[in-house]
């Protein structure tokens, strides 16, 4: 069934990731229809009032959030452990896609990788990094 | 393409032989890195800080110990010259003679520079985290020194560099200008970082490999574009000598040896010269050597601004930490001096220069954080005026000190230049030896204005009063002056350890 | 032509290699329709079961049974005014639902939806495309959603959707660490990042069966990741109005709303192929009449129906729990999902070994493992200590900005003539930070003591 399946369905040749670019083409040129589109098939009131940002009602207020506006450091902390985490996954993969033929090197090295993380981790938890009040 | 994946799945991967022994050093300073963390996360602030002085102790102390062991047995190994060392974790980390060598190097001014950073009666007081951050660093450095290939290089500055900002931005009581230069030391060095990976990709694209041999192997007769390999050459270079703060790249050294903590200031004046350096020989001399009629020209430029830069501009210091910045900017001068001169002498005056350097730099820094006013160290100038009416002793041992940093005979500076200068002598480098011998009259003249500051200047009324200094601060500059009046006066040991053998790839 | 479940099955990636551009173009437009579909389906779907919830009958007046409902609100959402507030930045505020909503289709080209079929005369699998790194194309794809979400919130030049915009990313990211290890352990098993290959090597087992932790953190994670009840914190209509999209209106809300539903769909699609046997028949029928319900056309049936079920779940939860709160949910994500993960990471590592390895081996990781799960459950099990009232400490969160600490003294303008240092230690000095206080702490010069 293999050989029939081989001789059946030469290969034509295209990157695998091409039905990967046809999506996403198909996906953004849709999306951005959408975006672009909107303000020409909707109408067209003028409100100064619509235009403000939307605060219930009450005056905006007046500080900038575009460009100059601050964000709270807890986000950017939650931030900084997310690239420290998602680095460790990042190492984790290709170990478990191997694991088999790393064999037993393989699991004192990724043993003893998961253990230094959780060091800082244990360090982060213990000063009160994942605590939110 | 899906074949090429589907065919590396099927490879079947070898774990990498490792020699524990060589590389034993390493393991145990970033062991107790880890452990320090935890300690830093489990145990009560109060006995924190006693604990975390004794880890980071233990840690040095049993680097130095596993290091001796494996010095002694790879001696033992070879006959009387000794084997010329070991290649482990599949070649990235080569442990050879200057390896040894610079681990020695670091390991014996981070005792020097922990011992400044433990004493909590003067300066200190900074939060229990600069011991863990201090062991990575020194960690980094140990394996920057020793990196085969130029990734593990990378990832061993990252892990040297990293610690070293956080630590500057460590101090209690000038914070606002420690922060400063820990943010400033930062930005500067994630763009020494960039070039850095910069040349590395180049390289790469290059050799088709990021080890040093390989790159030294494909520079060696082919046909392939010069440009990728000067461009990665040049980039990686700019990136390891902004971390020793050599010449045009040195604009970050005076912020943040000012605004930094001064025991992490004398750490990091000491230790990542020391890395930085061990890193530029290992590169040069591996992978470039065959290369260097390219570009040593642009190296002597260099050199010869970096002492341009740190002679002059150290004339018009008016603060006693940048003063000492300026003149660490003139001796990264010195020592390019000595590791482009391409031959086994460059290498081992380097060397020789680097480890004198290292504790005449830290024994100074010592005595900067003693000299205190009211509200924090004083270190302008104008306030040191007299000083050796009140505190002769102080003033005796700062004195030799910048006598020292001037290379005046009798100093470890002087044996350390003149070897340098010879090797480069001998090297065909003489224009560049009377040049460097010039800028070392005129960085004399900055040391000596301070000595003369010192001991013929009326004191000022409010003037800074001379602390009593804690134990380990009095060891720790006891122990630079000592070793910097030693190799002044028998460097023969040192020289025939420093010149006991080559790079190995 | 009938894949017998038991037959050596060619390769998916190279069956699909045999693909010619005209099936990729129809498939790409299938699975494009199918995500479509199933967003409007769902949401007639979940205001049906929440509304039987409820006991009230639901959206029924638009087509058979209301189902046509939402493609009239769609509808009606084009002819509405789109709205750009005047603070809004226009080119990242345009951006963002597109940003947001790409991704969410991309995610759904490596789910394998079927075994082989002969679709128009060609032998291929049910799948776009089968990628040597499907799963980290999964991952990558809500990973650059997020930015979608941040961008929306800032670019909106309003505060709410600013603060929905952070607690979403924060939530999305954190939840994606729980997702991201609790995927490791399948991997492990299946020796591979390709989708259709881990849905492969579940013909005898589930990975979900097997795997139960991984799973039930998986299901956990999935519903964070995708801002869902009861973790819908980023849309709190009590606290933040709409969230990050509240300054959003007509199609450019319309994808937002577009791009929420397909990530649920793709996580359920994603929990299906990587723990409920994808498109595998239940045990007790994979037997049945040889292996034909395994087969052909059933494939994407079960699929479906699979699928339904974790989408069914979704509705469910929303319709019975109330929302969390911000910190017990981020306690919830980094302090239990994060650890149980890593611990069951090191555990499936270890038994592995011991099935693999000798005896030596056996002894040494027994103990190793134990080591890392002693450090692991010590974490774990030791309570929070209170943050020690340091008076130094700068607080980081409460207010939200960072204070500077009640002490500072800033130095002032730069000035040839010295004070004494102590003079100006022991002189309170006024805290307020003026720009000329800033340009003067950054000069050498007045910076010698009691900064």
């Amino acid at each position: 069934m293999l050989e029939a399946f081989e001789a059946a369905a030469p290969s034509s040749g295209l990157d695998p990731y091409v039905p990967l670019v046809a999506l996403f083409v198909l996906a953004a040129a849709f999306a951005v229809f959408s975006v672009a589109a909107a303000p020409l098939v909707g109408p067209r009131r003028y409100n100064k009032a619509k235009l403000d940002a939307y605060e219930c009602g009450i005056e905006p207020s007046p500080q900038p959030i575009v460009g100059g506006g601050r964000m709270p450091v807890a986000y950017y902390l939650t931030a900084m452990l997310f690239i420290l985490f998602d680095i460790e996954m990042v190492f984790l993969y290709p170990f478990a896609v191997t694991s088999d033929q790393l064999g037993f090197f393989g699991v004192v090295e990724i043993v003893l990788f998961i253990a230094t993380v959780g060091f800082a981790y244990a360090y982060v938890w213990r000063r009160g990094g994942l605590d939110w009040n | 393409m899906q074949e090429q994946f589907l065919a590396q799945a099927q490879q079947q991967v070898n774990a990498p032989d490792i020699a524990y022994g060589a590389i034993a050093p390493v393991l145990i300073v970033l062991g107790f890195a880890c452990l320090s963390v935890l300690v830093e996360a489990f145990v009560a602030k109060e006995r924190r800080w006693g604990l975390q002085i004794g880890v980071a102790a233990a840690a040095i102390v049993l680097a130095g110990a596993s290091l001796a062991a494996f010095i002694s047995s790879n001696d033992a190994a070879g006959g009387p010259t000794g084997k010329t060392g070991v290649t482990t974790l599949a070649g990235a980390v080569s442990v050879d003679k200057p390896a040894l060598f610079l681990w020695g190097t670091l390991l014996a001014l981070g005792v020097l520079a922990l011992l400044l950073i433990a004493d909590r009666t003067v300066g200190g007081d900074m939060q229990t985290e600069v011991f863990p951050l201090f062991l990575f660093a020194l960690g980094g450095m140990m394996v920057f020194c020793a990196a085969n290939n130029l990734l593990t290089m990378f990832i061993a500055l990252e892990v040297l560099s990293l610690p070293l900002y956080l630590m500057c931005g460590l101090a209690r009581k000038r914070r606002l200008i420690s922060q400063e230069a820990a943010v400033k030391y930062f930005l500067l060095g994630a763009f020494a970082s960039a070039f850095f990976l910069y040349g590395l990709a180049l390289l790469y694209g290059y050799a088709g490999s990021v080890k040093l041999a390989d790159i030294a192997t494909a520079a060696v007769g082919t046909d392939r574009s010069d440009t990728l390999l000067f461009g990665g050459l040049g980039l990686l270079v700019v990136g390891l000598l902004f971390k020793g703060s050599v010449g045009p790249f040195h604009t970050w050294t005076p912020d943040v040896y000012q605004g930094a903590p001064t025991s992490v200031t004398a750490f990091m004046a000491a230790c990542t010269k020391v890395a930085a350096f061990g890193g530029i020989l290992r590169v040069l001399t591996v992978a470039f050597q065959s290369t260097q009629w390219e570009w040593r020209g642009v190296l002597w430029g260099v050199a010869i601004a970096s002492m341009a830069i740190g002679a002059i501009f150290g004339l018009t210091q008016t603060d006693v930490k940048r003063m000492i910045a300026y003149s660490s900017v003139a001796h990264a001068g010195f020592l390019l001096v000595g590791a482009i001169a391409m031959n086994t002498d460059g290498l081992s005056s380097t060397l020789f220069y680097l480890l004198a350097y290292g504790f005449t730099t830290i024994a100074s820094f010592g005595v900067i954080s003693l000299v205190r006013s009211g509200s924090g160290e004083a270190t302008d100038l104008s306030q040191w005026a007299g000083l050796a009416k009140r505190s002769p002793l102080l003033a005796g041992v700062f004195t030799f000190l910048l006598l020292a940093l001037a290379g005046i005979p009798l100093t470890s500076g002087f044996i350390g230049k003149f070897v340098v200068f010879s090797a480069a002598l001998r090297d065909g480098m003489a224009p560049l030896v009377v040049i460097a011998l010039v800028f070392s009259a005129v960085a004399a003249f900055f040391y000596l204005r301070v000595v003369v500051l010192m001991y013929f200047s009326e004191p000022a009324e409010d003037g800074p009063t001379v602390s009593v200094p804690g134990a380990f601060t009095t060891v720790a500059i006891t122990l630079g002056t000592f070793v910097t009046l030693l190799l002044g006066v028998l460097p023969g040991f040192v020289l025939n350890w420093a010149s006991s053998g080559g790079f190995l790839s | 032509m009938i894949a017998h479940a038991s037959a050596p099955r060619p390769d998916t990636a190279q069956l699909l290699a045999g693909d010619p551009f005209w099936l990729i173009v129809v498939k790409t437009l299938g699975i494009f329709v199918l995500l479509v579909v199933m967003t409007l389906f769902m949401i007639w779907f979940e205001r049906r079961v929440v509304a039987r919830m409820q006991h009230r009958p639901g959206p029924n007046r638009v087509g058979p049974a209301g189902l046509l409902q939402s493609l009239a609100d769609g509808l009606k959402l084009a002819f509405k005014e789109d709205i750009r507030p005047v603070l809004a930045d226009k080119w990242v505020f345009f951006l963002a639902p597109v940003i947001s909503c790409v991704p969410a289709f991309l995610a759904f080209a490596v789910m394998p939806l079927g075994g082989e079929v002969d679709l128009f005369g060609v032998h291929t699998a049910l799948q776009l495309a089968d990628l040597p790194v499907g799963v980290l194309v999964v991952l990558a794809c809500s990973s650059v959603g997020v930015y979608g979400i941040v961008l929306s919130g800032w670019s909106s030049g309003s505060p709410y959707p600013l603060l929905g915009a952070l607690r979403s990313a924060a939530q999305v990211i954190s939840y994606e660490i729980a997702m991201g290890l609790s995927i490791v352990a399948v991997i492990l098993s299946a020796h591979s990042l390709s989708t259709a290959e881990i849905v492969n090597a579940q013909q005898d087992f589930w990975y979900g069966i097997v795997l139960i932790p991984s799973f039930l953190i998986y299901l956990v994670s999935m519903v964070g990741e995708t801002n869902r009840a009861p973790f819908d914190l980023a849309e709190a209509e009590s606290e933040l109005v709409g969230g990050f999209h509240t300054e959003y209106s007509s199609l450019k809300f319309a994808l937002f709303f577009l791009a929420e539903y397909i990530n649920m769909v793709t996580v359920s699609a994603f929990a299906t192929t990587l723990f409920l046997g994808g498109w595998h028949a239940p045990f007790f029928l994979s037997e049945v009449g040889g292996g034909v319900l395994n087969s052909g056309w059933f494939g994407p049936l079960w699929f479906i129906a699979k699928m339904m079920v974790l989408l069914f779940a979704f509705v469910w939860l929303r319709g019975t729990l109330p929302r969390m709160r911000y910190d017990q949910f981020m306690k919830l994500g980094w302090k239990v999902l994060v650890p149980v993960s890593l611990v069951w990471i090191v555990l499936v590592v270890c038994v592995r070994a011991l099935q693999a390895g000798g005896q030596t081996t056996l002894n040494v990781s027994i103990i190793v493992g134990i080591v890392v799960l002693a450090i692991l459950v010590l974490v774990m099990i030791i309570p929070d200590r209170k943050p020690a009232s340091d008076p130094n400490r700068v607080m980081v969160t409460g207010s939200g900005y960072p204070l500077p600490p009640l002490d500072l003294k800033v130095p002032k303008a730069p000035k040839r003539q010295r004070r004494s240092p102590v003079a100006q230690a022991a002189e309170p000095e006024p805290t307020a930070l003026t720009p000329s206080g800033v340009a003067a702490s950054t000069s050498k010069e007045a910076s010698d003591g009691g900064v």
